[in-house]
């Protein structure tokens, strides 16, 4: 389709804007000393924590946003507007306060913290359990959201046929549902894990900040900004590449019900 | 995209206020400065907006222009990176001090606790100044966070998630639910917090820090004014 001028015009002005920081980033970079700056293990040490978390967070989130999303998408649950809006709800609250609220959930002297801390001796903050605790918060909703989108939007013909043909719930989940439903999983999950990897508020609030412990990326480079900008710099740059290496391949994938195209 | 293009420099530059100032603050003085504001404002009728921050932080965000008429930083080195006008003067000193929740609950009696790996102790990060002066006060620590600002430190103690931390004199008599660890005179290290005027018509609040007003608003804040010691 032929797209109007000023439409396209305007969009030209969108990716302008959200590219042209990307640019700046990447004009202040010393290029010549990047090498020895990515060797340090002060950059080293965030990035393979960083990896760490958001990968544990990516799984949890697959185990625990599936059944969460059918269930949205196919039961019939009494007030299902409501649970939505609140699973959505760390979307939109700023990460600092989903950490704050975190912490007087299951900090040491939280609501339900304080018994796990009694009876097992288990305290998340300051731990890396607390740090993919963190990433999960606020990046579970975007798998939620990306499932339930596919779920939705494709029609369950092919499940209730099975169901007429003698398939129990679970084989009919088994050989049905979860493979259709896995291109929308991988590209919720590309989604989920991209925000647990920049996630910043909710950790240092919740988790605290430790080298090798609970020092991620994000946090990582926060403080380098105020020492050492050019370590900041290619904190930030080994961040964008590991971005942009899982999401580019995700191409058309992030609109739940679209087939990947080109 | 028109409109856009006209309404980003209205919002982007709000221009001067003559009878307010904008004070970019290191966060330990978070407690005392609503005090000095409202004397300074009884005494000139000009009011001051506070911003809050990492004494670092700050200087950063003053670097890349950020509005602000004065700065009062726990760090006076760090105004060799801003261009100041006039002299700066040296306000008050705070100095450092081990501090624990109410009550005491890991009964955290001596510095040599701080080592023990059983406790959760939280210091500043070495970036900000209260970092800074934790690493010169020869103490061995077994941190178990190193926090962005002093009052994260002070948070944390407070809401019990730490046993021990490292936070100024004046935090602990500001915040009920933290206390000292043992008693703890005052020593150095410390910090010095100097104020600088960014703009000229700031000049004023310099000056009227060390007024007799000030001066005792700040002593009373658990500060010590005159010889750093």
């Amino acid at each position: 389709m032929r797209a109007p001028r000023p439409v396209l015009a305007v969009a030209t002005v969108a990716v302008v804007f959200l590219t042209l920081p990307v640019i700046g980033l990447a004009q202040r970079t010393p290029w010549s000393s990047l090498g020895d700056l990515l060797g340090r293990q002060s950059v080293v040490q965030p990035l393979v924590l960083s990896l760490t978390v958001s990968v544990a967070a990516a799984l949890v989130i697959v185990v625990l946003g599936t059944p969460l999303a059918w269930t949205l998408a196919r039961v019939d649950i009494p007030g299902r507007r409501i649970i939505r809006a609140l699973v959505l709800l760390p979307m939109v609250l700023p990460p600092v306060v989903g950490g704050t609220a975190l912490l007087f959930a299951l900090g040491r002297r939280g609501l339900v913290g304080q018994w796990l801390d009694r009876w097992f001796g288990l305290t998340l903050p300051f731990t890396t359990a607390g740090a993919v605790v963190a990433a999960v918060f606020v990046a579970l909703p975007f798998y939620v959201i990306a499932v339930e989108g596919a779920l939705e939007s494709g029609s369950d013909e092919l499940e209730q046929m099975a169901g007429t043909l003698g398939a129990g719930p679970l084989q009919v989940l088994r050989r049905i549902t979860l493979p259709r439903l896995l291109p929308a999983m991988g590209a919720g999950v590309a989604l989920a894990w991209a925000r647990a990897l920049g996630e910043f508020g909710a950790t240092i609030t919740f988790a605290g900040n430790l080298p090798g412990r609970t020092q991620t990326l994000p946090l990582a480079t926060f403080l380098a900004l105020e020492s050492d900008p050019e370590e900041a710099i290619a904190l930030s740059l080994v961040m964008l590449t590991v971005s942009l290496a899982v999401l580019i391949p995700m191409r058309d994938r992030w609109l739940p019900g679209r087939r990947p195209s080109r | 995209m028109v409109v856009a293009a006209l309404l980003l420099p209205v919002l982007a530059c709000t221009g001067p206020d003559s009878d307010s100032l904008t004070v970019f603050a290191a966060s330990s003085l978070t407690d005392v400065l609503p005090a000095l504001a409202d004397a300074y404002k009884a005494e000139t009728g000009i009011a001051v907006t506070a911003v809050y921050g990492g004494s670092n932080h700050l200087t950063g965000q003053l670097r890349d222009g950020a509005p602000a008429d004065v700065f009062l930083t726990a760090d006076a080195r760090l105004l060799g990176r801003l261009e100041t006008r006039g002299e700066t003067v040296d306000f008050a000193t705070n100095h450092l001090v081990v501090a624990v929740p109410a009550g005491n609950p890991a009964a955290v009696t001596g510095a040599s606790d701080l080592a023990r790996a059983d406790l959760r102790v939280v210091v500043c990060a070495e970036t900000v100044p209260c970092g800074a002066a934790t690493a010169r006060m020869g103490i061995v620590i077994e941190a178990d966070s190193r926090e962005i600002s002093v009052r994260a430190v002070l948070s944390r103690l407070a809401l019990g998630e730490a046993d021990a931390g490292v936070v100024y004199a004046t935090d602990v008599a500001a915040e009920p639910g933290v206390e000292l660890a043992w008693p703890q005179p005052e020593a150095c290290p410390c910090v010095v917090y100097a104020a600088a005027a960014i703009t000229d018509r700031a000049r004023s609040f310099i000056g009227f820090l060390t007024s007799p007003t000030a001066q005792e608003t700040l002593a009373l804040h658990g500060f010590s004014i005159g010889a750093p010691g």
